[in-house]
């Protein structure tokens, strides 16, 4: 008998197993439903907001509450309303000179950053921190006031001049981490077999910071274009960028058609900010959210 | 001599690559000194001008507009302004506290894609968001449909024109700012520690308070800077969401610049907003400041 036995006396059955499991984990790792319901409930409540923007762009009646049935009247609508087109050019002209400006600034200060061990690094490090420190209205009112102090007519120009300096920040803030990370050593190897400083850093340095240029290049367009506060308070009256036409739309009762413009706008920036985040995965390195919080 | 040259060389270097940092560094300081600096110092310039006829800024010393702001009228504003935004973050930190946690300790190998699943819609349009949660709000929304359909709203119960949905709107705006910093935390968080603290106090509620906590209390902290900031700053949901008693400071100064044509005013405003926030700040340097003197301790 003794010998048919050993299986049940040393190791116990998988039932015993599993509940042993089950206690010894303890509270740990039960699933805690309340935290789970309070989440889903979460995403459910973030969700519901655009899903709702999203469905009545496809509603065939003007209503807001009520749906009649699938239609594409609004984004009909859309195709044909020239004001709005012309607006959604004025928008991607600003984010593309935006991106450029941007970046080639806020690149190059990153690398100086890191690098730059002056004291004269250290006052750049803090003018740098300002935008993120400064609320967007502060911006948009000093950006506006400085135009017109200057006796510039606001137009799309000081949009684009405006949306580069908030944007500096938020490249080099994205960037200096990745700088940071660097082995200085790579540098001084190509410094060694005899490049020059600049040499070193257009030839090893910027090569090796592609992904994460490429990325934030992406979201500063997104952020750009998707801006309405700074853009509100330095664009000139015609034309106007597409989300300062939103919130004149929005404010004086609701038009469907912003509905369709909006969704398109949504459907374009998760685009562009995934698109941010799979970058890096693209050059076979670890991406995602740290691009978000420049970890 | 065979040792020194390596240090010497790199001494020359070093001074050759400080050159070329500086220069790499100079367009883009300059760039944000003489756009941004400059023009946050013409709004501490004008709060004390005036303006011409025609509404254009005129530079003197007139302190009509930083006297203005002792009226009731906008210290009242400034009041609600706090109130809301204070409320805003101490929200955001009871709803983006319990989701960062359980996305962190319990997400699994899905927490990356939800986190994003967060993040994404948050850097999308604020406008169009904005506008759809009014959608949501609103008196036949699905919110407030909900709510009578299990009792806890009556026909006559609004969301719209108060001041519960001005704070809604600055929660759904901003509460994103909250989940980052507290799910960094919380996901470096050493869970033995939690262990631990279960297996010396016992209770979940204890280990909560005594460990989980204390140890992202920084997290916690930026949370609610990177929070009070754009919500003390926001027009846009007293707006959409509020009614004229709801108007916030953000609402003054843009009146001031667009309808009111009142610059040095606006200016004055804007001034009183940075002060307000730098105060936020600085006690929050004060505080990290502090924790990190006791850390190392």
């Amino acid at each position: 008998m003794t010998l048919l036995e050993p299986p049940s006396t040393t190791a116990p059955s998988r039932p015993a197993v599993r509940a042993r499991n089950r206690r010894g984990r303890g509270r740990a790792d039960r699933k805690p439903r309340v935290l789970i319901a309070v989440t889903a409930l979460f995403f459910a409540l973030l969700y519901l907001p655009i899903a709702v923007v999203a469905l009545f762009s496809f509603n065939s009646k003007k209503s807001l509450t009520v749906f009649g049935g699938f239609s594409l009247r609004w984004y009909r609508a859309f195709v044909h309303d020239d004001v709005l087109l012309s607006s959604l050019g004025t928008s991607l002209r600003i984010s593309l000179v935006a991106m450029a400006g941007s970046v080639v600034l806020g690149v190059a200060l990153a690398l100086g950053l890191v690098r730059c061990r002056t004291r004269l690094g250290s006052l750049a490090g803090l003018v740098m921190l300002v935008p993120l420190i400064t609320p967007e209205i502060v911006t948009g009112v000093a950006s506006m006031l400085l135009f017109k102090g200057l006796g510039v007519d606001l137009s799309t120009g000081t949009v684009m001049l405006a949306e580069i300096t908030f944007s500096i920040s938020y490249v080099t803030v994205i960037l200096r981490s990745r700088v940071a990370a660097l082995n200085p050593e790579v540098e001084e190897a190509a410094l060694d077999l005899g490049a020059t400083r600049w040499q070193a850093v257009r030839l090893v340095t910027l090569p090796a910071l592609l992904p994460a240029v490429l990325a934030s290049a992406v979201l500063i367009f997104a952020l750009v274009f998707d801006d309405f506060v700074l853009a509100y308070f330095t664009t000139g009256v015609d034309p106007q960028p597409l989300s300062v036409r939103i919130y004149s739309a929005i404010r004086f009762g609701v038009q469907p058609t912003i509905n369709a413009v909006g969704t398109l706008m949504l459907a374009g920036s998760v685009c562009l900010i995934a698109l941010a985040l799979f970058i890096p995965r693209l050059f076979g390195r670890r991406g995602g959210l740290d691009i978000l919080s420049g970890e | 001599m065979a040792l020194l040259r390596p240090s010497s060389r790199t001494r020359r270097r070093g001074a050759d690559g400080d050159r070329i940092w500086t220069w790499l560094m100079l367009p883009g300081t300059l760039w944000m000194t003489g756009f941004l600096i400059a023009s946050l110092a013409l709004v501490a310039v004008l709060a004390v001008g005036t303006t011409d006829d025609l509404g254009n800024p005129r530079f003197g010393f007139d302190l009509s507009g930083v006297r203005a702001l002792a009226d009731p009228a906008y210290t009242e504003v400034l009041a609600r302004s706090l109130g809301y935004a204070v409320l805003t973050c101490a929200i955001c930190l009871l709803i983006a506290y319990p989701v960062a946690y359980t996305i962190a300790l319990h997400g699994g190998r899905y927490k990356h894609a939800l986190i994003a699943a967060i993040v994404v819609p948050f850097f999308a349009n604020y406008l169009v968001r904005m506008y759809g949660w009014s959608v949501v709000l609103s008196d036949d929304g699905p919110v407030l449909r909900a709510l009578r359909a299990v009792g806890l709203a009556d026909g006559n119960t609004k969301i719209l024109n108060t001041g519960v949905g001005v704070v809604a709107g600055l929660v759904y705006g901003f509460v994103v700012f909250m989940i980052i910093p507290l799910y960094a935390a919380l996901e470096r968080l050493d869970v033995s520690l939690i262990e631990a603290g279960r297996d010396l106090y016992g209770g979940p509620v204890r280990t909560f308070f005594f460990v989980t906590l204390p140890a992202t209390r920084q997290g916690a902290a930026a949370g609610l800077v990177l929070v009070f900031l754009p919500a003390m700053g926001d027009f846009v949901s007293a707006q959409l969401m509020g009614g004229p008693d709801q108007i916030m400071i953000g609402n003054l100064i843009q009146d001031k610049f667009f309808q009111g044509q009142n610059w040095p005013l606006g200016s004055a405003l804007t001034m009183l907003l940075m002060l307000v926030l730098l105060i936020g700040m600085f006690g929050y340097l004060r505080r990290t400041r502090k924790d990190e003197a006791e850390a190392r301790r």
